[in-house]
């Protein structure tokens, strides 16, 4: 749980609390990837997610005498980011996410990256509710074991749990459809 | 299969970073969180303009050493900070250690009486 | 003479302890009446954040601050309440029963209930205990004219915390912890 090493980020908390504007500036260079991944994955276009991820560290500004380290500041951020995201869903009918390619990426992108299994995944974010997104996205986003997620969005830990099986199963039965289609090429 | 698939998952979802023009912004936003800027104002007239470029490098000037002030109060700031949280972190400890001798010393007091009692002291 | 080692002691709580509940910290209570009463008070709040710049400020060559130092690798936060009155019995039991509630919660466990008929002093130490690590430390020390409350977060090292003694002109008990005890009777 705890390796005993000091995080330097801590350092830099105590500073900006201070009102150190050079600590603050590291503290949100440090988290605003995160926040805005989370963002942008919640919400589904780039603009939205940079008012999102800008509202957030707006905000963060007139609570950080309240953060007491900074994995305290991360839990905080994605907490914040993850309810506002799902405030604003819950006032649109159905997440849209417009195809990105020529500006940010909505993927992270890797040598072998999957564009198939990026397609059923984006029509997974699409489909699910903004409280199942927020839970798919603190686990494999975030790495968040259940117990944070629950935590992070006041959700019973059976909860997440059962929204992370569901999800999975549908990726699952998405993913043996994309295999099977994958064997029916290879033999015509 | 399942850990396959919840391993792609998570690299196609790892974060990925905002545009730089973006990040810029945020981080001059966020740092100065300033009021609105006021309008700018009209050119004043021909006659007053060497009056005005004096001010405007006084002004300069002023806010040079202010910055510098400034930057030189949140050092002192700082410094105190962190000397007084030294200064709390040393003082817990050796109230900590202070109490834990008490303890240690009951503990010791009593093995004595037990193992005189056992000696038929 | 018997002679304990409290690692010896956390070895063999361990294995019951493995199921250990999460937050070692304690919520303190704001003391407002006592402190009135008191000649004198003290209140420390430590947090990750105010640890690392206490931290920034340790000189590793002065012997005090590398002890210091030392001790402070792994915590998480170090939470003082301490009041001193004029008089014997100016404050109850009652008092600390806000705090001794806490610790009858699942995780923490008591370590050493000591009483002293030579410095009238009772002193309570509670170990919370995670994966077979300590994660936090609850002391509460009762004095006919002061009682103190200690609540650290964090891998603590109580031999690193012990030998501290020394180095704050407490004086030097004669206790050797290095060597491996048989083990004590279970404590009730």
């Amino acid at each position: 749980m705890n390796d005993g090493a000091l995080d330097p980020l801590d350092y830099e908390l105590a500073k900006a609390r201070l009102g150190e504007r050079t600590a603050l500036a590291v503290l949100v260079q440090a988290h605003q990837r995160a926040v805005y991944s989370l963002a942008l994955r919640m919400l589904g276009t780039r603009d939205l997610a940079e008012d999102l991820t800008q509202d957030v560290f707006m905000q963060l500004n007139g609570n950080l005498k309240a953060i007491e380290s900074n994995k305290h500041l991360g839990f905080w951020l994605r907490r914040v980011t993850t309810n506002r995201a799902i405030d604003q869903l819950r006032r649109r009918s159905r997440l849209q996410i417009t195809s990105l390619e020529d500006e940010q990426p909505f993927f992270s992108a890797e040598d072998d990256a999957d564009p198939l299994l990026q397609r059923h995944l984006r029509d997974l974010l699409s489909d699910l509710s903004p409280q199942a997104r927020a839970v798919l996205l603190l686990r494999f986003q975030e790495d968040l074991d259940p117990t944070d997620i629950a935590q992070t969005l006041d959700m019973p830990i059976n909860t997440v749990k059962s929204h992370l099986k569901r999800s999975l199963e549908t990726m699952r039965e998405k993913s043996l459809g994309m295999q099977s289609a994958r064997c029916e090429d290879s033999s015509t | 299969m399942s850990q396959e698939i919840e391993s792609r998952i998570r690299a196609a979802l790892r974060p990925v970073a905002p545009s730089e023009d973006f990040s810029k912004k945020l981080l001059a936003r966020v740092i100065a969180d300033q009021p609105a800027h006021p309008k700018p104002r009209r050119l004043p007239s021909a006659s007053a303009r060497p009056l005005m470029w004096w001010l405007t490098a006084s002004l300069a000037a002023c806010l040079i050493l202010v910055v510098g002030v400034q930057q030189h109060l949140e050092q002192q700031r700082l410094q105190q900070s962190g000397l007084e949280a030294r200064r709390q972190v040393v003082e817990a400890l050796r109230m900590t250690s202070q109490k834990l001798n008490l303890a240690y010393e009951a503990v010791k007091n009593q093995s004595t009486s037990l193992s005189d009692e056992k000696s038929g002291v | 003479m018997r002679k304990h080692t409290l690692s010896v002691i956390f070895a063999l709580l361990a294995p019951a302890l493995a199921w250990a509940a999460p937050n070692p910290k304690l919520a303190m209570p704001e003391f407002a009446g006592l402190a009135q009463k008191a000649t004198e008070s003290v209140t420390i709040t430590l947090d990750p954040a105010l640890l690392a710049m206490a931290g920034r400020f340790l000189d590793g060559n002065d012997p005090q601050d590398a002890a210091t130092q030392e001790v402070l690798k792994g915590l998480r936060g170090i939470y003082v309440r301490s009041y001193t009155f004029d008089k014997d019995s100016a404050y109850q039991q009652a008092d600390i029963d806000a705090v001794r509630a806490q610790l009858s919660a699942p995780g923490w466990n008591r370590l050493v209930e000591t009483h002293s008929r030579k410095s009238r002093a009772d002193v309570d130490i509670y170990i919370m205990i995670d994966n077979n690590q300590a994660i936090g430390l609850a002391l509460i020390a009762s004095e006919p004219r002061q009682f103190t409350i200690v609540n650290i977060i964090g891998a603590i090292d109580l031999d690193k915390l012990h030998k501290l003694e020394g180095q704050f002109g407490v004086p030097k008990l004669d206790v050797d912890l290095s060597k491996t005890p048989a083990p004590g009777p279970p404590k009730k």
